[in-house]
């Protein structure tokens, strides 16, 4: 069994010949349809550059789009959230209206990397990274989010549901398009969230298992309207446990029904053994713990605690 | 490869400099500037000795492109405080704390509490220890490190 | 001290000689610079980023040395082609084997690592071929275009497959490298008399020091052909005498100095050693200077680990707690070359049993070769391992007989007069049971271990509490452990300090000049440390084995009262008061009956120089001659030890099994503090280290390949996983140290991983006897147990 050459000897430079850095959202375009494939985006950087030092990314230039107009902002339209295509993880963990409108969000990326990681690392950036247990990206996969896409054919909307190919790979092809914008439905009153993560350490660890729940409850009838539960990494992309879900619509308000959504969420998990992360029945057995976790936490939020919480 | 012109502030002044795209931040202050006291572990983004202040707030500069920092303004170590004159109160606290061991995580360190010290002059220790969770110590322990932040918050209010 | 590959008749020393005392111990309370938290000395330059570590030195000039390494853990070279790589633009030099001058081979204990593997490859990362070229990226680009052919051998991956017959050999001499046995009385008997017998087997794995300066080496080449090999290094010395053989060049032709390190923990040791040695060949080859860097990724494929150990106990108790027998075999996993393994192996074999009186011993510690990166020195040197067990262990007997893990220890631990499994009688310094009541007392064990238990009211977090002892000699116990010390007094009264012990964060570069400055009667600013070049320094030895204040610090004593001989001389004639009168404290010599009559340090000084007196002091000191059976390791293996005792409380998540600890008090009788904040330091640092070595360290390998070289999945403690660490000292002098001093860098971080282990298992029923105890292994073990609970 032989290694690869670039896993054994490591340099200090990643191998670019341009470095640009747009000011228009249709010079971004026109470069990098200039580039023909050959360009890549970069936001923050915080995973392009350390995948270009690893060999693992390639392009002869980078696209900076961080100094692009009108991307950096979070704002509240009717009863959606809007996050700008460069809108920072620390500005999310700060900010005082996702704090009320998506907590869970918030906590994501508050737990993500690092300070100095979450100054620089964009929400956008997390989700095209395609990785199955992006923080960002299972909030929002849970919050029903949606993303507007940039193209030279011009914008279209694609739901997060449908946004993940596999990993590494998400309908946004980041040699040619950009991610400008990221949408979803602020949680009203009676829905609740949590986002629950389990890690090897308290900082700068990627996780063993991440889940994010959202629940809308029916007070009066003591039922769970609905319910998104995004999980990972337990599939090739973030995964969201429709079985689960299925089972929660209308389900009593009970610990058997979180139970059994746990159990369902469990049985359509497909993590894979990681020498690193852990192995796939702990790590099946963790998806029941945290999804029955983090539905009691979110609807505790949605004003329906349990009597017993475990 | 062509050079490209970079104009930043840096600790104060304006600097312009011709860099090759490939550049990250790091290797600008260290290779370009000869400014060595920002350090490098781990080239990844995961280890924190690289951390320099942009516009106040620390990040990462193995990963970050030295281009990014176009316009923008950049505190190194240097910054607070080079030794030729008076130390800054944060780095007069970790000396006196026992703060400092092998000193190679202490720039990042420091850089890092003035940045919270500017934002918030009175954390707690919580706050302290949420701050500095981007940079890894091996000798330390942080016990000292975290009363350094908290002896330094104080020096700071009390001296005005 | 015995090494494996020299067969020696049987030595049997009981008595350590009597040896001059080196320091008055009675009249140490009015000290002036010693038992000061006096500030480092190098705070200032590293506060404000002006210390220039090995990296920060210019390289305009250099040439940029880089290693190709074998792909495969176990293989045959058939051919090397460098022609295309000699060829590139900018390549100044592609070596192979046969370009190396002298012995071509490197290593501490034995030279049997080759600076450029020839015939065969041992493990994912050997060195191959070596390039020098203008830039690194030069560099880079040539090594792609090097061709190997290679013939792949079995690996071997686990160090009692590599003992069987059969097993593929790494080495010409077969994969047992080393093995030791411990034999005191009769164990078949012990266990005979036991009411209780407990057999377990406990497993710790590979881990990296993870010291944040990643290493590096600067070998220059001189006209008159000496060469200088600087950078990180923490034994210059040792780094010396390798350059030299595989130049083919006199020791006295090659100079090494060491830069302070960002980090070394021991592994510093011989890293150096090997960039250094490949560094010089490509030197010497192109007549430039050449500097050899690891980025972080290669720094974990290439450089020494902590020996895994998978450890076999047999332990017998009595009814009442007393531990009668002791039985453990350790697999030591070598790795692919000796490094420090054959030293390891004998350390872990002596430690095996613990700090405890017990009258029957046997341990066998095997130490095999296998295709994986190997192992080196590591802060403890073979005792964090052994402690994990020998401590979990007697929790687990503990748990057996219903006792608290307190009184279990009370029953069997050292006290002075106490014989240890080598049949040393511990006849002074020995602070073990003032460590254990005095940790006990400011954790509130008592109270503690009764309000274990769940902590919150979904009942899904446990909180328990562990204990942990330990002890660890003072320095390497080996036949070469001695080192030496300058003292140049000015006639300013500056004074110049010559030590070739090394700055790796611990302080040394603040506690030596401390000790001299005691000594003569100056302050710490008085004097400048020179740093450690083995042209100016005189021998050291490594810094390793918690052996430079004590060591180091007796030289440094020996050296400042030979200079201090000419000092008291001459102000004697100045104040005509008699030399036994005299004190020298405060940069004045003094009467002490009448401390108002005195000269100044300076003066005296000044007055030595005119009158032709010798202001040069030089000290040397080794520790008193022990040694140890050879077959049986019975025997006074070192002269002194440090002690601790360790508490922690954790709380467990009883349904992921993700562990907090959430207080860490640690007591150590170190004999006596030079700094006591520096020592406070290494116990914080020393506990996280052992924190980390509980909860969240591997190097984590497949077919012999490394799955994490970067700090992203090699976990070491973020400030969010270490509580506050309580430090308590205790001194109990020993009369081998300066001002009683023992050593202690490598003492914190040994107890404190089984502290937490035995806090885990008192928190939520888990026994977790495999490192590191990661929530997926805490979750294991208490499902174990609640099985094991259904069966009963």
């Amino acid at each position: 069994m032989e290694c690869a050459f670039k896993d054994l000897h490591w340099g200090k430079e990643i191998a670019i010949r341009h470095y640009l850095q747009p000011r228009t959202a249709q010079e971004t375009l026109d470069l990098l349809s200039e580039f023909d494939g050959r360009a890549a985006i970069l936001a923050g950087g915080t995973d392009v550059i350390p995948l270009m030092r690893r060999g693992d990314l390639q392009a002869e230039a980078l696209v900076d789009i961080s100094r692009l107009p009108g991307m950096n902002s979070i704002e509240v339209d009717g009863d959606w959230v809007c996050l700008g295509g460069l809108v920072t993880q620390k500005q999310v963990c700060s900010s005082p209206v996702i704090r009320q409108k998506a907590a869970l969000l918030a906590e994501a990326a508050a737990v993500m990397g690092s300070p100095q990681i979450r100054n620089v690392a964009t929400v956008a950036g997390n989700l095209v990274s395609g990785q199955p247990a992006a923080d960002a990206a299972l909030s929002l996969l849970a919050l029903n989010a949606g993303v507007t896409i940039l193209s030279r054919s011009g914008t279209r909307e694609v739901l997060l549901t449908d946004f993940f190919l596999g990993t590494g790979q998400t309908r946004l092809d980041f040699r040619r398009e950009i991610l400008t914008r990221i949408r979803f439905p602020a949680l009203q009153k009676d829905q609740g969230g949590c986002y629950l993560r389990l890690s090897p350490r308290k900082a700068l660890a990627l996780p063993i298992l991440a889940v994010a729940v959202v629940v809308t409850a029916q007070p009066e009838k003591r039922t769970i309207q609905e319910a998104a539960v995004a999980l990972g990494p337990v599939a090739p992309v973030p995964f969201r446990a429709l079985k689960a879900e299925a089972g929660l619509r209308g389900a009593p308000l009970s610990k058997e029904s979180l139970e059994q959504a746990a159990q369902d969420a469990m049985d359509e998990s497909h993590p894979r053994s990681s020498l690193l992360r852990g192995s796939e029945e702990y790590r099946k057995e963790m998806v029941k713990v945290l999804v029955r976790r983090g539905l009691s936490r979110a609807l505790a939020r949605a004003g329906l605690p349990l009597m017993e919480e475990a | 490869m062509k050079d490209l012109q970079l104009t930043f502030h840096l600790n104060g002044r304006e600097v312009s400099v011709q860099i090759p795209p490939h550049l990250q931040l790091v290797d600008l202050i260290r290779d370009v500037l000869n400014l060595k006291g920002t350090k490098i572990g781990c080239r990844e983004g995961e280890c924190g000795v690289c951390t320099v202040l942009v516009n106040g707030v620390p990040v990462n500069s193995c990963i970050f492109p030295a281009m990014k920092a176009a316009g923008q303004s950049v505190t190194t170590i240097e910054g607070v405080s080079a030794g030729d004159g008076p130390l800054d109160p944060i780095q007069q606290a970790f000396i006196e704390e026992g703060a400092i061991q092998c000193g190679f995580c202490t720039p990042a360190m420091a850089l890092t509490a003035k940045a919270l010290l500017d934002e918030n002059p009175d954390p707690d220790e919580s706050q302290i220890r949420q701050s500095l969770s981007g940079v890894l110590c091996r000798c330390t322990g942080y016990s000292k490190i975290v009363r350094a932040v908290q002896k330094a918050s104080l020096s700071r209010r009390s001296s005005g | 001290m015995e090494r494996k590959e020299e067969k020696r008749e049987k030595v049997l020393v009981r008595e350590p000689i009597t040896f001059p005392q080196i320091a008055s111990l009675e009249a140490i309370s009015d000290l002036s610079v010693v038992g000061r938290p006096v500030s480092r000395t190098d705070a200032r330059l590293k506060a404000s980023g002006k210390l220039a570590f090995g990296g920060d030195y210019p390289q305009e000039g250099f040439l940029h040395g880089k290693i190709l390494r074998s792909p495969y853990p176990h293989a045959l070279i058939k051919s090397i082609r460098i022609d295309k790589a000699r060829e590139l633009p900018g390549v100044i030099a592609v070596l192979t084997a046969g370009d190396v001058p002298g012995r071509n081979g490197f290593g501490v204990v034995i030279p049997d690592q080759p600076v450029i593997c020839g015939d065969k490859v041992r493990f994912v990362g050997d060195a191959v071929a070596l390039v020098a070229a203008e830039t690194e990226a030069i560099a880079q680009k040539a090594l792609s275009l090097i061709e190997v052919d290679y013939d792949p051998l079995p690996g071997v991956f686990d160090p009692r497959e590599a003992l069987k017959p059969g097993a593929s050999p790494i080495h010409e001499k077969g994969n047992l490298l080393a093995s030791h046995k411990l034999v005191k009385g009769d164990v078949e008997k012990g266990f005979s008399e036991a009411d209780v017998i407990l057999e377990r087997t406990y497993k710790v794995p590979f881990v990296e020091h993870g010291y944040l300066e990643p290493d590096m080496t600067m070998a220059i080449p001189h006209a008159d052909g000496s060469v200088l090999i600087q950078g990180p290094m923490q034994a210059p010395f040792t780094l010396r005498r390798n350059v030299a053989a595989v130049l083919g060049m006199p020791i006295n032709s090659v100079r090494a100095r060491s830069v302070s390190m960002g980090g070394g923990f021991g592994g510093k040791e011989d890293s150096p050693i090997d960039i250094g040695c490949r560094a010089a060949v490509l030197a010497v080859h192109t007549k430039r200077p050449v500097c050899l860097s690891l980025e972080r990724e290669e720094v974990t494929l290439q450089t020494a680990k902590r020996h895994p150990h998978i450890m076999e106990v047999k332990v017998g108790a009595k009814k009442d707690g007393r531990i009668v027998a002791f039985q453990g075999t350790i697999y030591n996993e070598k790795g692919a070359y000796a490094s420090l393994g054959p030293l390891v192996n004998i350390h872990s074999a002596i430690m095996m049993p613990g700090p405890y009186e017990i009258p029957h011993c046997r341990v066998n510690a095997y130490l095999g070769y296998t295709n994986h990166p190997f192992g080196g020195a590591m802060r403890g040197f073979g005792a964090p391992q052994v402690c994990f067990a020998h401590e979990s262990m007697m929790d687990e007997l503990a748990l057996e007989l219903k006792m608290n893990p307190l009184e279990i220890r009370r029953i069997n631990a050292f006290r002075l007069g106490s014989k240890t499994a080598t049949g040393q009688i511990l006849k002074e310094s020995m602070g073990l049971r003032e460590a254990i009541e005095a940790c006990a007392a400011a954790f509130d064990w008592d109270r503690r271990y009764r309000e274990a238990g769940y902590g919150d009211p979904e009942r899904s977090r446990r909180r328990g509490v562990g204990m942990a002892l330990g002890f660890y000699r003072t320095s390497i116990g080996t036949g070469f452990d001695g080192c030496g010390a300058n003292v140049y007094v000015h006639e300013d009264g500056s004074v110049l300090l010559y030590t070739g012990i090394t700055e790796l964060g611990q302080g040394s570069f603040t506690v030596l000049p401390q000790i001299c400055a005691e000594e003569l009667g100056v302050e710490v600013e008085d004097i400048r440390l020179v740093a450690p070049d083995t042209d100016l320094v005189p021998e050291s030895g490594p810094t390793v084995g918690s052996r430079s204040t004590t060591l180091m610090g007796n030289a440094i004593l020996l050296a400042a009262r030979q200079v201090k001989e000419s000092l008291l001389e001459t102000a004697s004639e100045m104040l005509f008061i008699p030399v036994e009168r005299l004190e020298a404290k405060k940069r004045r010599l003094y009467d002490r009956e009448n401390p108002g009559r005195f000269v100044s340090f300076k003066d005296a000084a000044a007055r030595c120089m005119g009158m032709g007196r010798r202001l040069i002091g030089q000290g040397w000191w080794a520790p008193p001659p022990l040694g140890v059976n050879s077959e049986t390791l019975q025997g006074d293996p070192y002269f002194v030890y440090a002690y601790s005792a360790q508490m922690a409380e954790v709380i467990v998540d009883m349904q992921t099994g993700e562990v907090e600890v959430t207080e860490h008090v640690a007591a150590f009788d170190i004999g006596k503090a030079i700094n006591p904040q520096a020592v406070e330091g290494q116990i914080e640092g020393g506990v996280a280290m052992g924190l980390g070595y509980a909860l969240m360290e591997e190097v984590v390998l497949k077919d012999g390949y490394i799955q994490n070289l970067n700090f992203q999945d090699f976990l070491i403690p973020t400030v969010l996983d270490v509580p506050k660490v309580k430090p308590i000292i205790l001194e109990m002098k020993t009369q081998y140290g300066p001002y009683g001093a023992k050593g202690m860098g490598e003492m914190p971080n040994i107890p404190a991983a089984p502290a937490i282990i035995n806090a885990i298992a008192h928190a939520c029923g888990g026994r977790v006897r495999t490192l590191p105890a990661s929530p997926e292994r805490v979750y294991w073990a208490m499902k174990e147990r609640a099985e094991r609970q259904r069966a009963k």
